[in-house]
């Protein structure tokens, strides 16, 4: 098999995936919640109950020969639609775009799902790749330095590092961040103290410089640059490292740990004894050669980082109190805003899944090894 | 069948001389052990040590002190109890040593039942799927696939979103997460296992499908499983307590570890103890099983010997 055969079978594998995703949330929300959820955003205090019938129906959500509302409210069988039949409704109008409107508090019924999230994506993103800058610069490094000095002292310190990581709540250690830096070393001069001066807010972005950056892309780093306002871009960069250490910590235990056992395995190989039988120094055999090969490996583990830092943004973002989609997400939550929550998961997996599709056909790019 | 006893015998004696070398070689493994073996301890003695309802009694007047000779937090905001209380006390007046002590039974007892649900699931459609191959196999992975493209806690609180917040819930969404993970472990496991030729033997001497599996090829997989369930418990606790401190807790008394650090959120400025202890008994909870799994990863697997 060619790699773009491969390339095209994992393409559709994945958009069945996807799809059997959507199938299990529209199952989960329409079909176990009531009905009534449906309409919730649409509904406004003075329709009447006719109106409420005809919106149902448009909707569709309630049958065509329901007699009232009243007989929808009470769950009467002629009037309700089968799931399946809504979900082929449902996925007609999400694959034109139309995600319904939201039910988030201030805004409900007044702006499109698709709106909301995607104005509050970019910050999350932003988040999450500060995460993974993170993982990838100090996982990488621990990793090496834990397999070239297996059971020795920098073995068992990286070891600590990484099981630690991957065994500390990540609120927790949000916390405990703030109340140090908060409580007893207090730099705020340097502006790392997220607000040294209003505790109440700990989103130093949102409330240091109001109004002085459009928000054109909602990524507060990329707006302080675009809009060539470096003061707010180095502050919003400032201001995101406590809630990027807490994101990365559990990513950077898990990369810690993949790269020293495939560098314990690399450096197991006859080939590194004949690089040091050549008379390789041990730096050039580790950096130059065992690396490389332990790189490899390394890379397809991107997929269940990514799910890491996306997983861990929901957590983070309240710890941080930061105005991105995990934050909102559970502000959906406690409102039942089943739009929010069915776009939020479909494109974190979407995202998840593409990552991985990535990494797959990069690895087999790279390794001349893989055949399909 | 007498001259061949004391053979293996000798085997096991030297595989054990060979484990517990291994042991020191890695003494974080033994940190490992004392502590998963300390919080089950605490666990099963948390019944006698402190009442099991005391925490459905508030107290208000007693909310949010510190009395501990040993340690002040050196600030002026932190109110005094009357009495002395090593932890403090909560937002609703408990003794927050207390409540940690009666929380560490119901965190584990969760994620006991999670792993071992999720290997039962694991193990059954992981061995069917890798031995009857084809579409069963195919079937079987493309919907592990679909549980896999989510972060965990996402669909966990969907789950809970959907069926209302207890207990069982939350036992049930996060087990709803973590089944995949089995699945595939235990089908690659038994996919190269069900090469080897002890099992063409078993085949050869007339054994049955189902028990060649289940008797056989299961058994021979089982160490790589144990070491991952033994690293999961703490995996599981984390993510419990993550999905109840985000308030997807049954309710807000529980003495649930997330939930008890998540009545510290808005506090932490004036009782940092509220978060400091519940996330500080998860982490030593967490860290032991996952020493121990990693230790026990080291022991068991033939391919990091020598």
């Amino acid at each position: 098999m060619k790699l773009y055969e491969y390339a095209i079978r994992r393409i559709l594998l994945m958009g069945l995936v996807l799809l059997g995703l959507s199938l299990l949330m529209f199952y989960l929300t329409r079909g176990f919640l009531p009905p009534s959820f449906a309409l919730a955003p649409y509904i406004t205090p003075r329709m009447n109950s006719a109106e409420k019938l005809a919106l149902a129906q448009s909707l569709g959500v309630a049958t065509q020969s329901c007699p009232s509302f009243q007989a929808f409210s009470s769950y009467q069988p002629s009037c309700l639609v089968p799931v399946y039949e809504q979900y082929a409704g449902w996925l007609g109008n999400v694959l034109k775009g139309d995600w319904g409107l939201t039910l988030l508090p201030g805004i409900a019924g007044t702006q499109t799902t698709l709106s909301v999230f995607f104005s509050r994506f970019p910050f999350t993103a932003e988040l999450a790749i500060m995460g993974a800058i993170l993982t990838i610069l100090i996982g990488i490094p621990l990793g090496i330095v834990s397999a070239t000095h297996n059971n020795k002292l920098p073995d068992h310190l990286s070891r600590i590092v990484s099981l630690g990581g991957y065994s500390i709540p990540q609120f927790w250690f949000g916390y405990v961040l703030l109340i140090i830096f908060v409580l007893y070393v207090r730099v705020g001069g340097l502006g790392l103290l997220p607000g040294s001066g209003a505790l109440a807010t700990t989103c130093a972005i949102c409330f240091r410089h109001p109004g002085t950056v459009s928000a054109a892309t909602g990524a507060p780093i990329l707006d302080g640059l675009l809009a060539g306002n470096l003061r707010y871009a180095w502050d919003s960069l400032v201001a995101m490292i406590l809630p990027a250490i807490t994101l990365s910590i559990t990513s950077i235990g898990a990369l810690t740990r993949i790269v020293r056992s495939s560098m314990l395995e690399v450096l197991r190989q006859d080939y590194m004894l004949l690089a040091r039988s050549k008379g390789l120094t041990d730096r050039v055999v580790i950096y130059r050669q065992a690396l490389r090969n332990a790189l490899l490996p390394a890379v397809t583990v991107a997929g269940l980082l990514t799910a890491f830092l996306f997983g861990g943004v929901v957590v983070i973002e309240i710890v941080f109190d930061l105005p991105g989609v995990g934050y909102t997400s559970l502000q959906a939550v406690n409102v039942f805003d089943i739009n929010f929550i069915e776009l939020y998961v479909l494109v974190t997996a979407l995202i998840i899944v593409v990552t991985n599709l990535a990494v797959d056909i990069i690895y087999a790019k790279l390794d001349p090894r893989i055949r399909y | 069948m007498t001259e061949i006893e004391p053979v293996t015998k000798v085997e096991r004696s030297a595989d054990l001389r060979y484990a517990l070398h291994l042991f020191r070689q890695n003494p974080l493994v033994l940190v490992g052990l004392t502590l998963a073996c300390g919080s089950i301890a605490v666990a099963l003695l948390s019944p006698f040590l402190v009442n099991p309802n005391s925490w459905q009694i508030t107290h208000p007047a007693l909310k949010n002190c510190w009395n501990n000779g040993l340690f002040g937090w050196g600030n002026p905001n932190i109110a005094a109890c009357p009495t002395v209380h090593a932890l403090g006390t909560d937002s609703y007046g408990r003794d927050l040593l207390s409540m940690i002590v009666l929380a560490i039974p119901l965190d584990l007892q969760i994620a006991f039942e999670v792993v071992i649900s999720a290997v039962v699931i694991g193990v059954v459609f992981g061995a069917i799927a890798s031995y009857a191959g084809g579409i069963v196999d195919e079937v079987i992975l493309r919907v592990t696939d679909i549980f896999l493209a989510v972060p965990g806690i996402l669909l966990a609180i969907v789950f809970l979103v959907v069926f209302g917040k207890s207990i069982g819930i939350l036992t049930a969404a996060v087990v709803v997460i973590w089944w995949p993970t089995y699945v595939r472990l235990v089908r690659s496991q038994v996919l190269s296992e069900k090469e080897r030729p002890y099992v063409e033997g078993l085949r050869a001497m007339g054994a049955g499908r189902l028990r060649i599996l289940f008797r056989h090829i299961v058994p021979n997989s089982i160490y790589p499983i144990m070491v991952q369930a033994t690293l999961d418990i703490g995996s599981v606790i984390l993510t419990i307590s993550a999905l109840t401190f985000i308030g997807l807790s049954p309710s807000p008394l529980l003495p649930e570890l997330g939930n008890l650090a998540s009545l510290g959120g808005q506090y932490f400025f004036t009782a940092p103890w509220l978060i400091v202890f519940p996330g500080l008994t998860i982490l030593l909870i967490s860290l032991g099983f996952n020493l121990l799994g990693d230790g026990l990863r080291d022991i068991l697997d033939p391919r990091l010997r020598r």
